[in-house]
């Protein structure tokens, strides 16, 4: 009934998908963008590249409007999205890089030069003439991105690239992207789920809620400005010093947990200090260790604080 | 425009490579089409048993407006089809996305990335059929007539094509799996009608606004009939008008473009 009434009365619900947001991105910075799914995320990134047009608001990349579609803003950005592809499915990466070869003018010796270097890079050489719906997953992320980055791209689009990749190819191209903007310093904007893809890659990262942005710095100052409490983990020497260690350990210092001579401390980020010294000096330890809370622990601190500007 | 050329040049490549893939079927459409051909021409025998005359057409003339619209169709198959299959999928799916990011015309991916290799045959086919009913029409016909023919009928069939996306373009705001392309395909037999068979008000219509008598039968009149200039500028001003509001739906529908979530 509910679906027929749909047909003559419907309710209209407006939401914003990027609601007063600014950004400002230095040119060759690498910048992450994080947030929960339908934080507004790929709308921005899709907005930059000038595949949607905003309502409202004004945007300059390279000094062009990318929605103007002008050929030489298009010619010196690229998209990567890790759920689509740009390469033809049933054909070879390298009759698609001839088409890209067509398409962005590159001259022969510049090509095949690129292709040697960044298949030489990724470990794909023999896959480059290997129907691309014949790659396993890592290789098709692989020879997607020496597609996108053929041109030598000034501002570089990765939304998601390492989606659904195993831990191997997530570090492969991880380290590529790493090494190929130190040698080619462009613009990278980075959309990634995985913590572990912001941590190597972003130095700077920018957190979106609902559209609006939640946060915008460094990681270490995220760590700083977010992050109240430390870790501190240890081993102890024996058991009896771990169950005295559990029974005594002053909860002003911090929550401990533990078993099995392992110990967890999560203690404020002020007594930290004093948190380790009292652990030094009552227990035997073997091994030792502080880390900061995980970013990804931050972030979703951050992201469910309620009406947080 | 070279560039455009030669990037048509990969499209071809790319898709004789994946139809080499598909080689039984090359002859399975061959074989279908040739059933369809027999069809249209016994349609218009069996209309032509009670009447000498229709639109007026003798049968020769009507042997060649038949032929003519089989070429537009088998050109129409051959170089559009599978991208108007493929534009409302590409639209709602996102795809369109990574031909909005390069530096070309990215109507020009959606008009021509996908060229038909295993409806070649039948355009060869067409084309035969075409050159055997105009070199065996009883009236000698003159060479220069044929040149513009030629060009009429190419004209012709890309004024099907843009017609047709014409019903296509609104999947930009509706999102529906084929736009109104079922509208398209229930009105396109019109233009396998003689455009003499119509009148007044319908006439109009079929020859300005949906322009389906301008595709093969105005064409197939300019051939036929004796030299009539006004034709061509019929025809002209026609195409000039749908190309012009293809242009400006295709502008209004990418500013309307959404993507698809990721």
């Amino acid at each position: 009934m509910g679906s027929v009434k749909s047909l003559y009365n419907r309710n209209y619900i407006k939401k914003h998908a990027l609601d007063d947001f600014s950004l400002h991105i230095e040119a060759g910075e690498i910048i992450g963008l994080i947030g929960s799914n339908g934080a507004g995320k790929t709308t921005l990134t899709k907005i930059l590249s000038g595949i949607i047009h905003p309502t409202s608001g004004h945007v300059s990349v390279m000094g062009f409007n990318p929605w103007d579609r002008k050929n030489e803003y298009r010619r010196n950005m690229s998209v990567i999205m890790g759920q689509k592809a740009q390469l033809w499915w049933d054909l070879p990466a390298m009759d698609g890089y001839l088409l890209l070869k067509e398409i962005y003018q590159i001259p022969a010796k510049e090509f095949y030069t690129s292709i040697d270097y960044l298949a030489e890079y990724l470990d794909v050489k023999d896959q480059l003439n290997i129907q691309v719906r014949r790659l396993s997953l890592g290789e098709r992320m692989k020879v997607e991105l020496i597609a996108a980055l053929l041109h030598k791209p000034k501002v570089i689009f990765l939304d998601e690239p390492t989606i659904g990749l195993d831990l191997s190819a997530q570090k492969a191209v991880r380290s590529f992207i790493k090494e190929y903007r130190k040698e080619n310093k462009p613009t990278i904007i980075l959309t990634s789920h995985y913590m572990d893809d912001i941590e190597e890659l972003c130095p700077r990262i920018c957190i979106l809620r609902s559209g609006r942005k939640v946060y915008d710095g460094g990681l270490k100052e995220l760590h700083i400005q977010y992050a109240d409490s430390k870790v501190i983990t240890a081993s102890l020497a024996t058991e009896s010093d771990f169950s005295q260690l559990i029974n005594t350990f002053p909860s002003a210092l911090g929550e401990i947990t533990g078993a099995d001579c392992q110990i967890k401390i999560q203690t404020p980020r002020d007594k930290t200090m004093e948190a380790a010294r009292y652990l030094l000096n009552q227990t035997q330890i073997t091994d030792f260790n502080i880390k900061e809370d995980e970013v990804g622990t931050i972030i979703e601190k951050i992201l469910s604080r309620e009406g947080h500007q | 425009m070279i560039r455009y050329a030669r990037l048509y040049l990969h499209f071809l490549r790319f898709a004789f490579s994946k139809a080499m893939e598909f080689r039984a079927d090359f002859f399975f459409r061959v074989v279908m089409d040739i059933i369809i051909y027999i069809v249209h021409f016994l349609f218009f025998s069996i209309i032509y048993l009670h009447t000498p005359i229709l639109g007026g057409w003798s049968i020769d003339e009507m042997k060649i407006f038949i032929a003519t619209f089989i070429f537009i169709d088998a050109f129409h198959m051959t170089f559009f089809a599978n991208n108007t299959w493929w534009f409302p999928i590409y639209i709602n799916r996102g795809d369109l996305d990574y031909y909005l990011t390069k530096p070309v015309s990215s109507f020009f991916f959606m008009a021509f990335k996908e060229f038909a290799a295993n409806s070649l045959l039948n355009l060869i086919l067409a084309i035969g059929l075409l050159s055997y009913m105009i070199s065996n029409h009883p009236v000698a016909l003159d060479l220069s007539k044929i040149l513009v023919f030629i060009l009429l009928i190419i004209n012709g069939s890309f004024l099907f094509f843009m017609t047709y996306f014409i019903f296509l373009i609104p999947v930009f705001w509706t999102h529906s799996p084929r736009g109104f392309g079922d509208v398209f395909y229930s009105a396109e037999k019109i233009f396998q009608r003689p455009d003499g068979i119509f009148q007044g008000f319908a006439k109009k219509v079929f020859l300005y606004f949906l322009p389906f008598s301008m595709m093969a039968s105005y064409p197939t009149r300019y051939l036929v009939s004796p030299t009539d200039n006004s034709l061509l500028l019929e025809i002209l001003a026609a195409s000039c008008f749908i190309y012009f509001v293809v242009y400006l739906l295709w502008k209004k529908g990418l500013r309307n473009y959404s993507s698809a979530s990721s």
